[in-house]
C-alpha cells in the first residue's frame, strides 16, 4: 500500500493533528472544513508548530518548507477525487456523519478508502450510508490526541471491511512509526473500553468527594503503578463531563453491564458543574 | 509464602490463601507482624489480629520493587527492613480490599481479558493500544503474565465483599 494523497475532513483539534501528521510523512494532504476561519486557524497553528519544531531542531527547515507545500486547505468540492484515503474527523453526530459519507461516497473514486475517526459510533452504523461496494473500503481509523505525538492508531474493521485492507493499513502505519492496533467494531473499540476501569475503580476506592483521598490515590497509582497521571487529575484534565459521557455511552452500548457502570460521584460532579480544570473545580480546586 | 524473621518482627511475603495467612497470625501472637495482603482486605485482618501491625501489596511489584504499604502506626524499623530487602515502600493511609494499585490493575486486566474473549483484538494489540494510546507503562497482559492466580483471587475477594457483578472474572484468566 502506498498512501500519497490524503483528505482530512474537519479542521478541529483532531482533524488538524491528523492532517499535520500525514504531511509529516510527506503525503499530500488536503484539509477540509465548512468554516473558512477554522481552516485558516488550523493552518496557522500547524505552521507555527512546524516552525517551533525547527527551532527545537526536531525538523530541518528544508523538511518544513516541503511539508508546508504538501498541506493545503480546501473546500470539499475542490479536493482531488482520486485521493487514496479520506479521514473524517467532524463533530460526533451520527446523522451528520452519515450524510457526509453519503456525499463522499458519490464524490470520490471507487478506489478511495473512506475512514472515520469516530470514538463513539460503531463503524458499521456509519457505513450504512455508503454503497455496498464502498463498504469494503470503509474503515475506522481512531487517532489519539495529540495525533502528531500519540503513536496509537486503532484500525477498526467493520463487518464488511476487506480484511486485506486492514492488514495493508496496519503495515503502512507500522512503517511510519505509528503503533497500529486492529480492533473489531465493538463499543469503545480497545482503549475507550479497557481504560474505563482506570477511572471507575479509583472512584470506588475513593467512595466519597474527598480531595485528600483522591490525591493519595493519584499519588500511589503514579508512584507504584508508573502511570504518568493519576485518574482524578486526568479526569479533571479531560473534563469530568466528557469522561462521564463516554462512560455512560459505553455502559449503554454494553446493555448496562455492571463493569462499565458510572459512579455516583461522576454524576454529582456533572450536576454541580464541576467539570475539572476548565471550570476551575473538579475533583481538585484550581486557581 | 516466605517469612523473614527479625528479633521481634516477622515479615510475611508471597501469595497464600486467607486461611494460611490467618494460621500464621495465630501461630505468632507475640510477634509484630507485617504481611503481604495484596489479594485481601487488610481491614478485615486488623480487626481480629492486633499483632498484625501493617500490610503491603507486593504481588504486582515490577523490577523497581515499589510496594504499597499500609501501617497501623508508623514504624521506622519496618521501613528500614523493607529497604534492606530491596523494596521501596510507598505508604498509603487508605485501607481498601486489594489496596489501590492491585485493585485498579486487576480490573483493567479483567476487562482486557473480556475484550480478548469477545475477539475484539489480539493480546498484542490490546497491550499496544493501552501503552501507546493512553501511555500505560505496561499492557494489561504484560502486567498479568504469571500473576493470573492473584488477579482471580482478588477479583473473587472483591466480589465476595461487595456482591457487585463488576468483579466477576473473565473465563480466559486461568491460574
Amino acid at each position: 500500500m502506498n498512501l500519497q494523497r490524503i483528505v482530512v475532513i474537519g479542521a478541529g483539534t483532531m482533524g488538524s493533528g491528523i492532517a499535520q501528521w500525514f504531511a509529516q510523512q510527506m503525503c499530500y494532504v488536503e484539509l477540509v472544513d465548512n468554516s473558512e476561519a477554522q481552516l485558516k486557524k488550523a493552518l496557522t497553528d500547524i505552521h507555527a508548530s512546524w516552525d517551533k519544531l525547527v527551532e527545537k531542531e526536531k525538523l530541518t527547515s528544508c523538511q518544513v518548507i516541503q511539508m508546508k507545500k504538501l498541506l493545503e486547505t480546501k473546500s470539499l468540492r475542490k479536493v482531488s477525487k482520486d485521493s487514496d484515503l479520506v479521514i473524517e474527523a467532524i463533530i460526533e453526530n451520527l446523522e451528520i456523519k452519515r450524510s457526509l459519507f453519503q456525499e463522499l461516497d458519490q464524490y470520490f473514486s471507487s478506489k478511495t478508502i473512506l475512514a472515520s475517526n469516530t470514538s463513539s459510533f460503531p463503524i458499521g452504523l456509519i457505513a450504512e450510508a455508503v454503497s455496498v461496494e464502498r463498504k469494503k473500503r470503509f474503515i475506522g481509523l481512531h487517532f489519539f490526541n495529540p495525533a502528531t505525538i500519540m503513536k496509537l492508531v486503532e484500525i477498526i474493521k467493520a463487518t464488511e471491511t476487506e480484511a486485506s485492507l486492514c492488514d495493508a493499513l496496519y503495515e503502512w502505519f507500522d512503517s511510519k512509526e505509528k503503533k497500529p492496533a486492529l480492533s473489531k467494531d465493538s463499543p469503545g473499540f480497545i482503549v475507550n473500553r479497557v481504560a474505563r476501569n482506570f477511572y471507575g475503580e479509583p472512584l470506588r476506592i475513593a467512595e466519597r468527594d474527598d480531595e485528600e483521598r483522591m490525591k493519595e490515590i493519584d499519588r500511589v497509582l503514579k508512584e507504584v503503578g508508573g502511570f504518568k497521571m493519576g485518574p482524578f487529575e486526568l479526569m479533571d484534565l479531560i473534563g469530568i463531563d466528557i469522561n462521564y459521557s463516554v462512560t455512560c455511552s459505553v455502559w449503554e452500548a454494553y446493555k448496562k453491564e455492571p463493569r462499565f457502570a458510572p459512579h455516583k460521584l461522576q454524576k454529582q460532579m456533572v450536576d454541580e458543574k464541576r467539570f475539572g480544570r476548565k471550570t476551575n473545580r473538579g475533583f481538585y480546586k484550581y486557581d | 509464602m516466605t517469612n523473614v524473621k527479625f528479633k521481634n518482627l516477622l515479615i510475611n511475603f508471597g501469595f497464600g490463601t486467607k486461611a494460611e495467612k490467618i494460621q500464621l497470625l495465630k501461630a505468632n501472637p507475640d510477634k509484630e507482624i507485617y504481611m503481604d495482603l495484596t489479594c485481601y482486605d487488610p481491614g478485615e485482618f486488623y480487626f481480629q489480629y492486633p499483632q498484625l501491625k501493617g500490610s503491603f501489596a507486593a504481588l504486582f511489584c515490577d523490577a523497581e520493587k515499589k510496594v504499597e504499604v499500609h501501617l497501623r502506626e508508623r514504624s521506622e524499623d519496618f521501613f528500614k527492613k523493607m529497604k534492606e530487602l530491596g523494596f521501596r515502600p510507598v505508604e498509603t493511609s487508605i485501607i481498601s480490599c486489594g489496596f489501590i494499585f492491585p485493585r485498579t490493575i486487576v480490573q483493567i486486566i479483567n476487562e482486557a481479558h473480556f475484550a480478548l474473549e469477545e475477539e475484539v483484538a489480539s493480546k498484542k494489540d490490546i497491550d499496544r493500544a493501552m501503552k501507546y494510546g493512553v501511555n500505560y507503562p505496561k499492557g494489561p497482559f504484560e502486567w498479568s503474565k504469571g500473576r493470573e492466580l492473584y488477579v482471580l483471587t482478588l477479583l473473587q475477594e472483591l466480589f465476595n465483599k461487595t456482591q457487585d457483578k463488576r468483579y466477576l472474572s473473565s473465563r480466559l484468566i486461568l491460574p
